[in-house]
């Protein structure tokens, strides 16, 4: 059937807009256009360079320029306060994202211009639950986790996170982050509770309780630490026997520096990062196209070459394969392998922002000694 | 083929009633607990309001005050109530048995109402009652848009029930199950059918639509040792004796408040400052107790004397709130006491058995069940609660272990359940059974006969022979002019009369007439009739407006009181065994 001069005409005008909406502004202009990043800088910018940022300026044109992020809202908040947005996209912790959205410093994302996972899964469905928010798309899975140096365990090594609280079958120092996260979830869990109920129980006074009881056990054994370099020295010194600490920077230690450190992934407490957009970036449709780019299968996929966090899709967790740099299978070392995530403790964000203050104290008034 | 077409038509309608029916229970299922919840976060009476609340004798005021006020509005509110008092699961069980499943609206939401604040100020009652009872409400008003056979009202009734169950404990065949072991008493696939369907749409809606979080969660537990299946019959027992204790506290309760001098309306807001005041030391007696619950799971979350301590003060708290007034169920409380027992009789068995003692929480769901099934009298809802909460095929075995010893104790010294025994209170009595429950209500009113012959106290009885022959009758009925019935006369006495020396005279039949032996009332039950009929020769008995004032309505005869056995029987055997 030959198309009638109307109808061809409102069906180019689709395919025109179609092609305009995918080249941005219009031919011409994806020479000078350039996206301002805010991100953390160090490995995990170098990871995100290889994995998000190069394929994207090849397929794209658009140039990325990074600018240094350290978590928080201030920065966030003085770019919107002088109308000088020179961010468009920013990657954070899901708390801040949280936070920022609800003070109105971020583009809400509809979540319906994410790409399907390469297997045809609607990305609602392939993300890992909690990643979508109302103004982020959470990328990545990185957790806190206990590990311990073999060499101070010949014998039975730790498995669970019961063991970190077991002074008698597994004696030696401890060195814990001087905060409450992570901390009272891994006591509370000792007990027994299930894990999705840990930041309910913990919300009241009896858990509270019960969790810095079972902090008691070893508070005379537990060196509190506040830099994040420390853990791993401890451990390498043989200073602490088990330790806190995030799982990239273990992994780092062991796999590529060559440490005799383990990783119990029992309890892990896992967080989410988000990619989130700044309100009243110029560039928003960019933006946009970017996050809709990097939070795709392979990207995702990709990035875990380079460092060991999670990938937030489950399409991409198939896809993983090994360390760039050594040659490593990557997949056992991510917090979201199968068998790792399996006990996951989800880092609460909501809780953490309505009752973190209150808890903060008091784990500050029972670590001065009741 | 219009056999056909009836049929898919009733199957139709069935499957309809159980969609409806389900969906608006476990809709109305949700919606109460979250309002629940998001009342008891506002008013400082959730453990992380409590928690949060900054200011502490701003939080004991709050512990006493908001109990009482929401103790004010329950009492006021219940003031608009038919029968001035919340309704609950006996009347569900009441509406299905005698009234063909028709419940009434008004007093169902008022009842749903008054039992959001009792729940919502932190009234020491339970939450699943309120939820079966709206949810039976709800389909019994969808099973009134298919007026055309008497069984929807019930099954509609059935259906509600079920969902709401389903929705509240995600547990879709435990729903199934307490709708018939609780509420209809029998099994027959016609109403099986659309309670299946309502109670997979209240799993459906509270598990996929919403993805409600089961009521708690347990460790994968196993049993460890065999000897610990005595102590699961001894938890069984000991449960009984909690239960029934529990019980008798909450009828000691309502008691002692209907002796209390006071207005009806003040009585729930003084308990509710009672309760609050308890709550300034225990506050894990205020409401349904969610995380009191789930702590009693964990070891070493309570010292034993504190467990016992909470189990007392949880038992005077409950009959307290209920016998006082607040509208609220019986089961959420006996969950907690039951869990706390449990708890407390795993406590004693580590004493005995140290480290091979099973985890604990077995014990206290051990407890749990024992002490609930006993108290709504569903020894087999219980099990299955366990079973689909938990999936625990170990759990479920030691906890059915626990329930079986648990009902056969406390039926023998209380009877089949709380809901029983109030309904036996107020006269139908399940325990003798449905059909001799049922005939015991049902009045002879409907088998009354105005065929007889009323004679007038100035009749000859020389015409009233004439009269009785003339209507082959045997009896006759002296009534005076206000319808006063003033004895019966009998044609053989007449005749006997007629050939003895008074013939002459000008008697009347008034002198002759004597009251019969067995006389009936109006609404008097079928079972009282029967009974009555024993030794009962005779043709017909009078049936009065009441003794006092004697008006004769009519008679009923004993081939009618027979018929009236019958048909109530056959009507029950029909239910019970209809198929589609």
């Amino acid at each position: 059937m030959p198309l009638s001069p109307i109808r061809f005409i409102a069906c180019s005008r689709t395919v025109l807009a179609a092609v305009l909406w995918l080249a941005g502004a219009g031919p011409g202009a994806a020479a000078d256009r350039t996206l301002t990043i805010a991100t953390w800088g160090g490995a995990y910018e170098h990871s995100q360079k290889k994995a998000y940022f190069e394929p994207f300026t090849a397929r794209t044109g658009i140039r990325i320029r990074t600018a240094r992020y350290n978590g928080g809202l201030a920065e966030l908040r003085r770019q919107r306060r002088s109308g000088d947005v020179s961010w468009d996209v920013i990657d954070m912790t899901k708390a801040d994202n949280r936070a920022a959205c609800k003070q109105g410093l971020l583009e809400p994302i509809d979540h319906s211009l994410l790409l399907p996972g390469i297997d045809g899964t609607p990305a609602d469905r392939d993300f890992v639950d909690g990643a979508l928010t109302e103004c982020g798309v959470s990328h990545i899975v990185y957790a806190t986790v206990i590990a311990y140096n073999r060499n101070a365990f010949p014998g039975v090594r730790p498995s669970r996170i019961q063991d970190l609280f077991d002074i008698r079958r597994f004696p030696g120092k401890r060195a814990l982050q001087k905060i409450p996260d992570a901390n009272l979830e891994w006591a509370l869990r000792s007990y027994g509770v299930p894990r999705q109920e840990i930041y309910q129980l913990l919300s009241t006074e009896r858990g509270l309780r019960l969790a810095f009881r079972k902090l008691d056990a070893i508070r005379d054994h537990t060196i509190w630490w506040t830099a994040v370099e420390q853990p791993v020295e401890l451990l390498v010194s043989g200073k602490a026997v088990i330790a806190s600490q995030y799982n990239g920077r273990l992994f780092d230690a062991a796999a590529v520096k060559g440490h005799p450190i383990e990783i119990v992934w029992d309890a892990q407490v896992s967080e989410l990062s988000a990619l989130a957009i700044p309100k009243g970036t110029p560039r928003l449709r960019d933006a946009l196209r970017f996050i809709r780019f990097a939070t795709g299968t392979r990207p995702l996929a990709d990035q875990a070459k380079y460092i060991a966090y999670g990938p937030a899709r489950r399409s991409s967790m198939k896809l993983v394969s090994r360390h760039a740099g050594t040659g490593v299978d990557m997949r056992p070392h991510l917090p979201t392998d199968p068998s790792n995530f399996r006990t996951a403790i989800l880092k609460d964000t909501e809780w953490y922002a309505s009752l973190y203050d209150r808890i903060a104290e008091r784990f500050r008034v029972w670590l001065a000694g009741h | 083929m219009c056999r056909a077409a009836a049929t898919a038509l009733q199957i139709a309608s069935i499957a309809v009633l159980g969609i409806v029916a389900g969906a608006l229970a476990s809709l109305a299922a949700i919606g109460f607990v979250e309002l629940v919840a998001l009342l008891n976060d506002w008013l400082l009476v959730s453990p992380r309001s409590r928690f949060m609340a900054g200011d502490p004798n701003w939080l004991i005021v709050a512990t006493i005050c908001v109990p009482a006020a929401g103790g004010l509005i329950v009492g006021v509110l219940h003031r608009y109530m038919p029968d001035r008092r919340p309704h609950g699961p006996p009347d569900i069980i009441r509406a299905a048995h005698l009234h063909d499943g028709r419940m009434p609206a008004r007093a169902g939401f008022l009842s749903a109402l008054t039992s959001l604040v009792s729940l919502g100020s932190g009234a020491s009652v339970g939450q699943y009652g309120p939820l079966a009872h709206l949810g039976a409400t709800l389909g019994s008003l969808a099973a009134r848009f298919n007026r055309n056979s008497r069984w929807m009202g019930t099954a509609g009734v059935g259906c509600g029930a079920a969902a709401a169950i389903a929705t509240a404990f995600n547990a879709p065949i435990a729903g199934i199950v307490f709708a018939h072991e609780v509420i209809l008493r029998h099994y027959s696939l016609r109403a099986f059918a659309p309670i299946t369907v309502a109670a997979t749409i209240g799993y459906v809606v509270a598990n996929i639509v919403f993805e409600r979080p089961p009521l708690f969660r347990v460790e994968a537990v196993s049993v460890k040792a065999a000897p610990e299946f005595l102590g699961f019959v001894l938890i069984g027992a000991g449960g009984a004796f909690v239960a029934v204790l529990y019980m008798r506290a909450i009828l000691y309760a309502g008691r002692a408040a209907r002796a209390l001098p006071l207005a009806d309306w003040s009585k729930p807001m003084l308990a509710g400052a009672a309760l609050g005041v308890a709550a300034i030391w225990l506050p894990d007696i205020l409401g349904i107790g969610k995380e009191t619950l789930r702590f009693a799971v964990i070891d070493d979350a309570f010292a034993p004397e504190e467990l016992a301590a909470l189990l007392i003060a949880k038992i005077a708290a409950t009959a307290l709130c209920i016998g006082f007034g607040f509208a609220g169920g019986v089961f959420s409380p006996a969950l907690l006491i039951g869990i706390l027992f449990g708890a407390l009789a795993g406590a004693g068995a580590e004493t005995l058995l140290g480290d091979l003692r099973s985890d604990i929480a077995i014990y206290a769901i051990c407890g749990m069940v024992a002490v609930t099934s006993a108290v709504i009298g569903a020894p087999l809802t219980a099990i299955l609660i366990v079973f689909e909460l938990t999936r625990n095929y170990d759990l479920a075995t030691a906890a059915m272990v626990s329930v079986v010893f648990s009902n056969l104790i406390s039926y023998r010294i209380f009877g089949r359940s709380l809901f029983d025994v109030q309904l036996r209170a107020g006269g139908f009595d399940l325990a003798a059974g449905r059909d001799r429950a049922i005939l015991d209500l049902r009045p002879i009113d409907g088998y009354l006969s105005r065929d007889y012959t009323a004679l007038t106290p100035e009749t000859p009885p020389a015409e009233a022979k004439s009269r009785l022959v003339e209507d082959r009758r045997h009896e006759g009925y002296v009534v005076d002019a206000d319808g006063r019935y003033l004895g019966t006369v009998k044609l053989d006495e007449l005749v006997a009369w007629e050939d003895g020396e008074n013939a002459a005279s000008g008697a009347t039949v008034a002198q002759l007439a004597k009251p019969e032996a067995l006389i009936f009332t109006a609404g008097m039950s079928i079972w009282a009739a029967m009974e009555g009929m024993g030794d009962f020769v005779g043709e017909s008995i009078p049936v009065l407006e009441d003794r006092d004032n004697g008006r004769m309505l009519g008679v009923v005869f004993e081939a009618s009181i027979v018929k009236a056995w019958l048909d109530t029987m056959d009507d029950t055997r029909r239910e019970e065994n209809a198929g589609a």
